[in-house]
């Protein structure tokens, strides 16, 4: 059990968060495949959520923990229009690769 | 620990409560799956309805408001004389939008007959036989619409990226609506989808470093938390950079803007019309209200960098819209441009550009939804004499005042508007835009504004010039048809009339928009 | 145990013993373990389904699987908000007891329209 007064300096956690933000945002830009890139998103949030519980722990303030919740709730309602579209497109082209699709231009 | 009750002032969110409870219902009516024709009807009559009564609503708050406004939430959500005045905006672009979206061509509406089917699919043909639609584009507006008019009202970081989704993930869904040219439409809508959630992302991040460096994710507490000395200045100017990443997205600016020309020629026209409007407004009130309340301290950071978006807008927009063959593309760009403008407003952290915003996004606004309301109306004829998915080609347009004296005079103001000619509501909207910036020593972007917008006279005024100067070309004369269908048309003539009547006699308007020039913190 | 113990230790201790099981596992019964493998066996299991075919990487899935974890998650996560009320529900008194209400009840609107639209008909 770790002791009431250890917190753990939060800088170390916007490190490690940067880090997952990074990695996210890097798969986002990156990768081709749209499935990959909503993983990226996905990261992208919960690294943010890590920052929340993380201060709210710092800061002895029970509302970053609250606001991760919602965090929670919309990253899944995004997660589910993101993969509704991307059926879509994949029914209707047989790929969800982000370079194939390419009708517009410009 | 005991609970306490949060204190909720209802009455100030009635307009919202309205949207909301009309998209409920608009689902209800779905899952009783009446015949298609009755649903449509219901549909349309809830979402007209429901968008003017909010606007009425809010209307009616603002005369009956004492002092400034109402802390609905305290330091969470806020409804002052600023937040109702982009509430009504926003309430009749939406009504006027639900018109258009309503509006029907040759027996089809812009949206596709079965979403779930693969376009050119068998079953896609036989539900496009039997007259199916998707009715859900209205309950889907709505809350988009919602969430806007809540968004205007928003002082917290975090209720602020629920309501961004709120407002983006059903426009996400819309943009992959379209019955033709389908899939331009979803590939616009993923292209959409992930850049805006990546730009959502970003703005959580930086939300998250606010919320430690500011201990709060209040505006007013941000604000506070800047001026008291913590050490950790640099965690909150970070998350603010952070977070005007994913408001300027919503607003299209450059660099953030590449979602914008893609989504704007693949959506459905009305869901184009509808985005360009009531969403950029959206977006310029929360910007201003997260800029002028939660992070102003930082005017001296983060101007510089405002300062260098406002100008890459203007010239990025103006620039490439000259180039664009596609009237709905050439549109798009334009948007990023007056993206720009309204920023140059923005940027001068004065009281006046909080009016001037509220002008200039009214102007932007009419001229937008009009422009495209005819966009929509001018078809291409399929070689079976039917008419066909919209002639979005510059091309297609050449010598339209003969065959529609009517639709081309008013796209003429509107292109005119977006000009900035004198007379018309763009002339207005950017010169008290201007004035603002100028006031507060940002002469050197109001050269560059000044520049760009000459430079956008030209593309606006080619578009004029091939309507009108130039003959329809022989291949093309039954080729192109335009027909007159009642939706639009009303809603070319009531933006027409509002943009003329906003350019002659501004001084209501202006009033009411300053009188509006207050945040409650 | 010593007071001053680095309170990371237990977790060092917990990721060896996980990796030494899960490494054991795998190999003791390859050595150990009986070979006779048939058709059936060789295919890969999926909760009494039909396999998928081709891996999820390159070859195509049932579209099914996706509208199924679409409705999972949607519905699913909302037990985010359930808990927290479930867990101090008298504390939070008639104001939490509202909004959990008219949550639940905004909830069970979508359900029912997925319902009706047969998302549910597998």
């Amino acid at each position: 059990m770790i002791p009431e007064d250890t917190v753990v300096d939060p800088m170390y956690f916007v490190v490690l968060a940067t880090i997952l933000f990074s990695i996210g945002a890097v798969a986002v830009l990156l990768r081709r495949n749209a499935i990959v890139a909503l993983l990226g998103v996905e990261l992208m949030l919960n690294a943010s959520n890590l920052l929340f519980v993380a201060f709210a722990r710092s800061h002895r303030d029970v509302s970053g923990q609250a606001l991760a919740f919602f965090v929670m709730v919309v990253a899944a309602a995004e997660v589910v229009v993101g993969l509704a579209l991307i059926i879509t497109l994949f029914r209707s082209r047989q790929t969800i690769s982000l370079d194939e699709p390419m009708d517009l231009r410009g | 620990m005991t609970f306490e009750s949060p204190i909720i002032e209802w009455a100030p969110l009635a307009p919202v409560l309205i949207v909301f409870a009309a998209a409920v219902l608009g689902i209800v009516i779905e899952t009783a799956d009446p015949k298609v024709w009755i649903r449509r009807r219901l549909q349309v009559a809830l979402a007209l309805v429901a968008t003017l009564a909010a606007a009425a609503t809010a209307a009616l708050q603002w005369s009956v408001l004492d002092g400034d406004g109402t802390r609905v939430v305290v330091d969470r959500i806020i409804c002052d004389r600023h937040s109702l005045i982009w509430m009504v905006m926003i309430a009749v672009f939406a009504a006027l939008a639900i018109l258009l979206f309503s509006s029907r061509v040759g027996g089809d509406d812009a949206f596709a007959p079965l979403a779930a089917a693969a376009p050119g699919s068998e079953e896609e043909r036989e539900a496009s036989e039997k007259g199916l639609a998707q009715t859900e584009v209205f309950p889907l507006a709505l809350f988009s619409v919602g969430g806007m008019m809540l968004f205007t009202m928003v002082s917290d970081t975090l209720i602020l990226f629920i309501v961004l989704e709120l407002i983006s993930l059903p426009l996400y869904v819309l943009v992959a609506l379209s019955r033709r040219r389908r899939l331009l439409s979803q590939e616009a809508a993923l292209k959409y989808f992930l850049m805006g959630a990546f730009a959502s992302a970003v703005y959580l991040f930086g939300a998250a470093l606010i919320y430690g460096g500011a201990f709060s994710t209040s505006f007013t507490i941000i604000d506070t938390a800047i001026v008291q000395y913590h050490g950790r200045e640099a965690l909150v100017l970070v998350g603010t950079v952070l977070a005007l990443v994913g408001l300027l997205f919503k607003l299209g600016a450059v660099p953030f803007h590449a979602w914008t020309p893609d989504a704007y020629q693949g959506a459905p026209t009305p869901v184009t019309a509808f985005m360009a409007a009531a969403t950029k407004a959206a977006a310029v009130a929360a910007l201003i209200r997260f800029l002028y309340l939660a992070v102003h301290r930082f005017e001296w950071e983060i101007a510089p960098v405002l300062w260098t978006i406002a100008i890459a807008t203007m010239l990025v927009g103006t620039v490439a819209a000259i180039v664009q063959t596609d009237i709905k593309r050439m549109l798009a760009y334009s948007s990023i441009a007056h993206g720009g403008f309204v920023l140059v407003a923005v940027t001068s952290f004065e009281r006046e550009a909080l009016s001037a915003a509220v002008f200039y996004m009214l102007a932007y606004g009419l001229a937008t939804l009009g422009a495209f309301a005819v966009v929509g109306q001018v078809r291409e004829v399929t070689k079976d004499g039917s008419l066909g998915a919209e002639a979005t080609r510059l091309g297609q347009w050449a010598g339209l005042g003969r065959r529609s004296p009517w639709m081309a005079t008013a796209m003429a103001v509107f292109l005119l508007s977006f000009a900035g000619i004198p007379l018309t509501a763009g002339f207005i909207g950017k010169y008290v835009a201007f004035k603002a910036a100028f006031d507060s020593g940002g002469w050197p972007l109001v050269v560059v504004a000044v520049l760009a917008a000459v430079v956008a006279v030209f593309f606006y005024v080619r578009v004029i010039v091939l309507m009108f100067l130039t003959p329809v070309p022989e291949d093309l004369k039954d080729a192109v048809e335009v027909t007159e269908s009642t939706g639009p048309s009303l809603v070319v003539g009531i933006t027409a009339l509002a943009t003329v009547l906003l350019g002659v006699v501004p001084s209501v308007v202006l009033d009411l928009a300053s009188n509006a020039a207050i945040l409650v913190p | 145990m010593t007071e001053h113990m680095n309170p990371y230790v237990p977790i060092l201790v917990m990721i060896g013993v996980a990796t030494a099981l899960a490494v054991a596992g795998v190999v003791v019964s390859r050595f150990i373990g009986p070979h006779r493998y048939n058709k059936a066996k060789l295919s890969p299991y999926e909760s009494g389904m039909e396999a998928t075919p081709g891996a999820a990487g390159g070859g195509r899935v049932p579209i099914r699987y996706y509208l199924i974890a679409m409705t999972f998650i949607v519905f699913d996560i909302e037990i985010v908000f359930l808990y927290p009320w479930a867990i101090a529900y008298e504390r939070l008194s008639l104001f939490g007891l509202v909004a959990i209400l008219s949550f639940l009840a905004l909830i069970t609107v979508p359900f029912v329209y997925e319902w009706r639209r047969g998302g549910f008909d597998w």
